[in-house]
C-alpha cells in the first residue's frame, strides 16, 4: 500500500494531466462510475453527510486497526469527489487520518472549481470523514485478536466495569447511566484498558461534563482496570426506547 | 430591431466565462441590468445624492423627483387608479411580508383561514405561516396537477366564509405557466376574499393591469426586471392600504410624534419608513421604457417566440435512454413563459449545471425554492434554463448541443 503522502502526490499527478476544468471533471466522473458499490440499505439518515447539496451517504468500519470507509451519492461528480478521497484516505491508521490536514485538495484546486454549495459540501466530506477518523481512534482494541482465556479472563471484569457504571446517575432522572441505555459501546482491551463510548438524553445537558468525569472515575476505581477512556457522542440520538426493564419499572412507565 | 439590437443594451453579456462567451440563462433568478439603468444608479449616486421628501434643498428636490416620478411610472405602468397605491420595497419578498405583517395584523383573527398554492415560491409560504403561527390562523393548500396547473376546483371547496386572504403567483418560478389568475380573483371577490398575486415571474413576461385584474395586492422586483438590486415593489388597493396599520415605523411615516401617540403620514409614506433606495428605485424607470419598448415591437417578439418555440420543441423531444422530463406543460392556448425546468433521466441535477457552467452556460439547479413543488413531483430538484429577451437562437442552439454533451459524459 502507499503511504498517505505516495496515494496524494498520485492524485495531484492525476489532476495535472489536464488542463482543462471539463477534463477534469470528467476523471471524477470516471472515479465516481468505479466507485466500489455501496448497499442500498445502508443509505440511511444517519449515514448521510449533512452540508451537502446532493444526498451524500458514507460509512466506516475499523478492521485490524485500520479505517475503512463506504461511500455513495445521487450526484455523479459528487460522488467522484468522495471517491478521490476515499483513494486516499482509506485502509489507513485512522489517527493519520484525524491528524491530516487534508491540504493536498488546496493543492489540485478542486474547491475552488465548484460552486459555493459543492465546496461546502467538499468541506463537510473531509469533516465527517476526520470526524470517523477521530470516533476510531480509541477503537482500535476491537481489532485485537482474543483467544477464548483472554475473553474467560476479561468476562468478570465486564461484570465489574458494568457494576461500577452503574454507580453513576443521571443528574436529572433518579435511574444510573447504564440502565438509562446511556451506555453505548463498552470496550476491555487485553491491557484491561476500558473504552466507553455514552450518550446523554439531551445534546445540551448542562452536567454532562461532570458525569463523563465521573463515569471515568468510577471505572478507573475498579480492581484490575488499568485505563478508562470516555466518548461522547449523539450519533444515534437517545430515545426511550434505550432504556433497560429496570428503568422502566423505576420509572413506573410499565 | 433584432435581438442582437438589444444585446447591446446589456454590458455584462459581451463578458467570458472560462475563455467561452457567456450564455445567460438564469433570469428568472436574477436578470442582467440595462446600461441605462446603471448609470442612473450611477449617476444618482454620484450626483443627486441626497434624502429625499426632507430638506428644502436642490439635490434633495432632485432625488425626490426622480424617485416620485418613478411612483407615476409604475403607477402607469400596471394602470393603478392612484399614486398612492404603489409602495417601494427591496423586492418581492418584502412586499409579500409587508403585506402579510400589516394585513394580518390588522384583519387576521385566530381560526381565520389564509390559502395559498402548492406552486408558490418560499417568498409566498413562509411569510403566510408566520402570520398563522402568531395568530393561530390556518392555511390551506391548492393541489397542481401533474402537468403542472392549479386546481381551480379545489380552491372552490376551499373557499370558506373563514378564509380572509388568498396568495398565488400569476406565473410559477419553477413551472412557467400562466395561472389564470383573473378566474381566481372572481372566484375569490365573490366569497368577499381578497387576492394577493405574487407577479415576480409574471411581471416580466406578461405584465398586469391590476385594474382589470382588480387584484387586491401585487408584488414585483426590479432584479428580475434588468433594474437595479434591491427594488421592488408592492400594489395594493387603497382600501386595504388606509385601513392597514404600518409595518414598520420610523422617519418619513410618520405624521407627528409624540410620546403619548403618534400619527401616520398619509399613503404611500406610511409604508415606507426609514431611507429608502434611492439611488435604485428610479432605475425601474428604464425597466419600464424598455419593455414597452420591446412589446410593440413585432418583429422582435417574433423573433424571441422563435427561440421559445425552439427550446421548447428541442426539449421536449429528448427522448430514449436519457430522456428530459419537463414540469409545466401548457395546454391548448395557454400560455408559458420561455422557462423551462426539467430532470433528465440518468443525470444529476446538479452535474448538470456544473458542467454547463464550465462550457459557460449558466442554468439554475436545485430545488429553486419551491421544495413543497419538489416535493409534489418526487424530484430532488431540477434544472432551470429561464431566458430574456437578449438570449439569441445560436445560444439556445449551443445550449441543446452542450446538454447533449454533458448528459452524454454523465450517462
Amino acid at each position: 500500500m502507499k503511504t498517505l503522502e505516495e496515494a496524494k502526490q498520485a492524485v495531484i499527478d492525476d489532476f495535472s494531466m489536464y488542463d482543462e476544468w471539463l477534463d477534469k471533471y470528467e476523471y471524477l466522473i470516471d472515479l465516481g462510475k468505479n466507485l466500489e458499490e455501496y448497499p442500498e440499505d445502508q443509505k440511511t439518515e444517519d449515514k448521510l453527510i449533512k452540508g451537502c447539496q446532493s444526498r451524500v451517504w458514507l460509512d466506516s468500519k475499523v478492521e485490524d486497526g485500520r479505517l475503512f470507509f463506504k461511500a455513495d451519492s445521487d450526484a455523479i461528480i459528487t460522488k467522484g469527489i468522495i471517491s478521490l478521497l476515499i483513494s486516499v484516505y482509506s485502509g489507513r491508521n485512522p489517527k493519520e487520518i484525524a491528524e491530516d490536514d487534508f491540504g493536498f485538495i488546496g493543492e489540485i484546486g478542486l474547491k475552488e472549481n465548484l460552486s459555493p454549495t459543492r465546496a461546502n459540501g467538499l468541506v463537510s466530506m473531509i469533516e465527517r470523514i476526520k470526524e470517523l477518523a477521530r470516533e476510531s481512534v480509541g477503537h482500535e482494541p476491537q481489532g485485537e485478536v482474543l483467544t477464548a482465556e483472554d475473553a474467560k479472563e476479561l468476562a468478570p471484569l465486564y461484570d465489574n466495569v458494568i457494576m461500577a457504571i452503574k454507580q453513576v446517575y443521571d443528574p436529572e432522572i433518579p435511574v444510573n447511566v447504564y440502565d438509562l441505555g446511556l451506555i453505548y459501546e463498552l470496550v476491555i482491551n487485553k491491557k484491561h484498558e476500558v473504552f466507553i463510548k455514552m450518550t446523554f438524553t439531551a445534546p445540551t445537558c448542562p452536567m454532562a461534563d461532570e458525569v463523563l468525569a465521573e463515569v471515568k472515575k468510577s471505572v478507573a476505581d475498579v480492581p484490575g482496570i488499568t485505563g478508562c477512556e470516555v466518548e461522547l457522542t449523539f450519533e444515534p440520538p437517545w430515545d426511550q426506547s434505550m432504556l433497560s426493564e429496570e428503568a422502566r419499572i423505576e420509572l413506573g412507565m410499565d | 430591431m433584432t435581438i442582437n439590437d438589444i444585446r447591446d443594451m446589456f454590458p455584462a453579456l459581451g463578458q467570458q466565462v472560462y475563455s467561452r462567451p457567456l450564455v445567460y440563462f438564469d433570469n428568472a433568478a436574477t436578470s442582467q441590468r440595462l446600461e441605462n439603468a446603471v448609470r442612473r444608479l450611477d449617476g444618482l449616486a454620484l450626483g443627486a445624492n441626497a434624502n429625499i421628501h426632507r430638506a428644502v434643498h436642490k439635490l434633495a428636490s432632485d432625488a425626490t423627483e426622480e424617485y416620485e416620478s418613478t411612483r407615476d411610472a409604475v403607477r402607469d405602468f400596471l394602470n393603478a387608479e392612484s399614486r398612492e397605491e404603489i409602495l417601494f420595497t427591496s423586492g418581492t419578498t418584502a412586499s409579500i411580508n409587508l403585506v402579510a405583517y400589516s394585513f394580518g395584523e390588522t384583519f387576521i383573527n385566530e381560526g381565520d383561514e389564509i390559502i395559498v398554492s402548492e406552486e408558490e415560491h418560499h417568498s409566498n409560504i413562509v411569510p403566510w405561516q408566520l402570520l398563522c403561527e402568531r395568530k393561530k390562523a390556518v392555511l390551506k393548500v391548492i393541489g397542481i396537477d401533474d402537468e403542472g396547473h392549479l386546481k381551480i376546483d379545489e380552491l372552490k371547496t376551499l373557499l370558506t366564509s373563514r378564509t380572509k386572504l388568498v396568495a398565488v403567483t400569476q406565473v410559477s418560478n419553477v413551472l412557467g405557466i400562466v395561472n389564470p389568475v383573473k378566474q381566481i380573483v372572481n372566484l375569490c371577490h365573490s366569497m368577499n376574499c381578497p387576492v394577493l398575486v405574487d407577479g415576480a415571474q409574471g411581471i416580466v413576461h406578461v405584465g398586469v393591469d391590476v385594474r382589470d385584474l382588480d387584484c387586491d395586492f401585487y408584488a414585483f422586483s426590479g432584479h428580475k426586471l434588468y433594474a437595479a438590486t434591491g427594488t421592488g415593489v408592492l400594489y395594493g388597493k387603497k382600501k386595504w392600504l388606509e385601513k392597514m396599520v404600518p409595518f414598520m415605523g420610523g422617519g418619513e411615516m410618520i405624521g407627528s410624534v409624540k410620546f403619548t401617540g403618534t400619527t401616520y403620514a398619509p399613503l404611500p409614506g406610511k409604508f415606507e419608513a426609514g431611507t429608502q433606495n434611492i439611488n435604485a428605485v428610479p432605475t425601474l424607470k428604464d425597466s419600464i421604457s424598455f419593455l414597452s419598448m420591446i412589446n410593440k415591437d413585432d418583429e422582435l417578439q417574433r423573433e424571441l417566440r422563435s427561440v421559445d418555440e425552439y427550446m421548447y420543441s428541442s426539449l421536449s423531444q429528448i427522448k430514449g435512454e436519457n430522456e428530459v422530463r419537463l414540469f409545466g406543460v401548457p395546454r391548448g392556448t395557454e400560455r408559458k413563459i420561455p422557462l423551462y425546468s426539467f430532470v433528465v433521466q440518468g443525470a444529476h441535477h446538479e452535474d448538470l449545471a456544473l458542467i454547463l457552467d464550465k462550457m459557460g452556460i449558466a442554468v439554475r439547479s436545485g430545488q429553486m425554492c419551491a421544495e413543497p413543488l419538489m416535493d409534489r413531483f418526487g424530484v430532488t430538484g431540477m434544472v432551470r434554463v429561464s431566458l430574456a429577451p437578449y438570449n439569441t437562437m445560436a445560444e439556445a442552439e449551443y445550449f441543446i448541443k452542450s446538454l447533449g454533451k454533458a448528459v452524454s459524459m454523465l450517462a
